[in-house]
């Protein structure tokens, strides 16, 4: 299936792509199917895509699960474990000497006005990212209005989320959407 | 507040490590889909633990933009170390990681099994709706803070826009965006002087 240096060559691979993920780990989703499935045939595209759908659909944490698929094909639990690892490790090291800097400054006068900029715009970028889920999951009317209403939900109340979830798990598995 | 007030504080309403693993084991379980992991984690830590402020997490969730990786990891990182220090960074990832890894993996191979059921599959597209409206509800309420700022909504409508209609990649709007809304910020503060 694949040579003994096979589970090394991807884990030593996903360390890199994950250490410069900028925007989440789905900028490198590419560079990650390029590498298993055109340079080295570990796996299909159908395979691949099979991944990243099961993993986008169930709870936790979503591209180190999708990595634990891709490594468990290459190397079994083992070749899971190392790709789990490999795809938070380096990530994880660098959130945190970052947050260390940026709380160093927390008073700086400097650091307000960096805020004042910054915020705005990720939050722009948050809302989108809702928008392009939206857009992938809003197939019709039914659908999109689930979407506002659940959205009007919480900025109305402060119900548990859980259930506007559980709401659209229902009124899905009854057909109604 | 001065930092030192801040800090003493946080020593007195020192929060445990195993509240840190619960809060941030229930994020990852509840996070379906992407973008779930900033709904849950602003409900528990900030609604409901009082942890931190809104406009305290709006900060951590933009700082994390800014780096590489799963940007909901990085705030599970952030939060954690906040509130104890690398201690608190592992107990927050562990809680993160461990049991929803185990699940994760346990229940997508049961999921390859049974993946042609046409009931499963609607029922995540509902949940999927559902999620989405979550996430959008979450950066409005982020951005309310902002809100009596011409510029913040000005800059927060041009990211969206850009992201949706001109499908510029993310990257290319942080680093296009961020600084000319910085640049504004600052002018704004010097004027106000």
């Amino acid at each position: 299936m694949s040579s003994p240096s096979a589970p090394i060559a991807l884990t030593v691979h996903l360390a890199l792509v994950s250490s410069i993920s900028f925007g989440g780990f789905p900028t490198v989703l590419p560079d990650v199917r390029d590498f298993v499935v055109v340079t080295h045939g570990w796996m299909t595209d159908q395979e691949f895509a099979n991944f990243f759908a099961i993993a986008q659909s169930i709870p936790g944490p979503n591209m180190i699960l999708m990595m634990s698929f891709v490594g468990w094909k290459v190397w079994g639990f083992p070749g899971a474990l190392a790709s789990a690892f490999a795809t938070f490790g380096p990530p994880c090291a660098i959130y945190f000497a970052g947050y260390r800097l940026w709380d160093r400054f927390r008073d700086a006068p400097w650091q307000r006005i960096v805020r004042l900029g910054l915020v705005p715009v990720t939050m722009g970028i948050v809302i989108a990212s809702g928008a392009v889920m939206a857009r992938a999951a809003d197939t019709g009317w039914r659908t999109v209005a689930l979407t506002i209403a659940a959205a009007a939900m919480t900025l109305a109340t402060r119900f548990n989320p859980m259930w506007t979830l559980l709401a659209g798990a229902a009124l899905g598995g009854l057909g109604l959407l | 507040m001065t930092r030192a007030a801040a800090q003493e504080q946080n020593v007195e309403q020192s929060v445990p490590l195993a509240a840190l693993f619960t809060a941030f084991l229930l994020v990852s379980l509840c996070g379906v889909g992407g973008g779930g992991g900033i709904v849950w984690t602003r409900r528990i830590a900030v609604e409901k633990r009082h942890w931190i402020s809104d406009e305290e997490f709006a900060d951590i969730v933009s700082l994390c933009q800014f780096m590489p990786g799963p940007n909901i990891v990085g705030i599970a990182v952030c939060i954690g170390a906040k509130m104890r220090g690398a201690i608190g960074t592992i107990a927050a990832l562990c809680g993160f990681l461990v049991i929803p890894w185990a699940v994760g993996l346990s229940f997508g191979f049961l999921y390859l099994e049974y993946a042609h059921l046409t009931v499963l599959r609607n029922i995540l597209g509902g949940i999927a709706a559902a999620a989405a409206g979550l996430l959008i509800a979450t950066g409005i309420r982020l951005l309310i803070p902002h809100r009596r700022r011409a510029a913040a909504l000005l800059f927060a409508a041009l990211a969206f826009g850009l992201v949706i209609y001109a499908r510029l990649p993310l990257l290319a709007v942080l680093f296009g965006l961020v600084p000319l809304s910085i640049a504004v910020a600052g002018i704004e503060n010097t004027r106000a002087r």
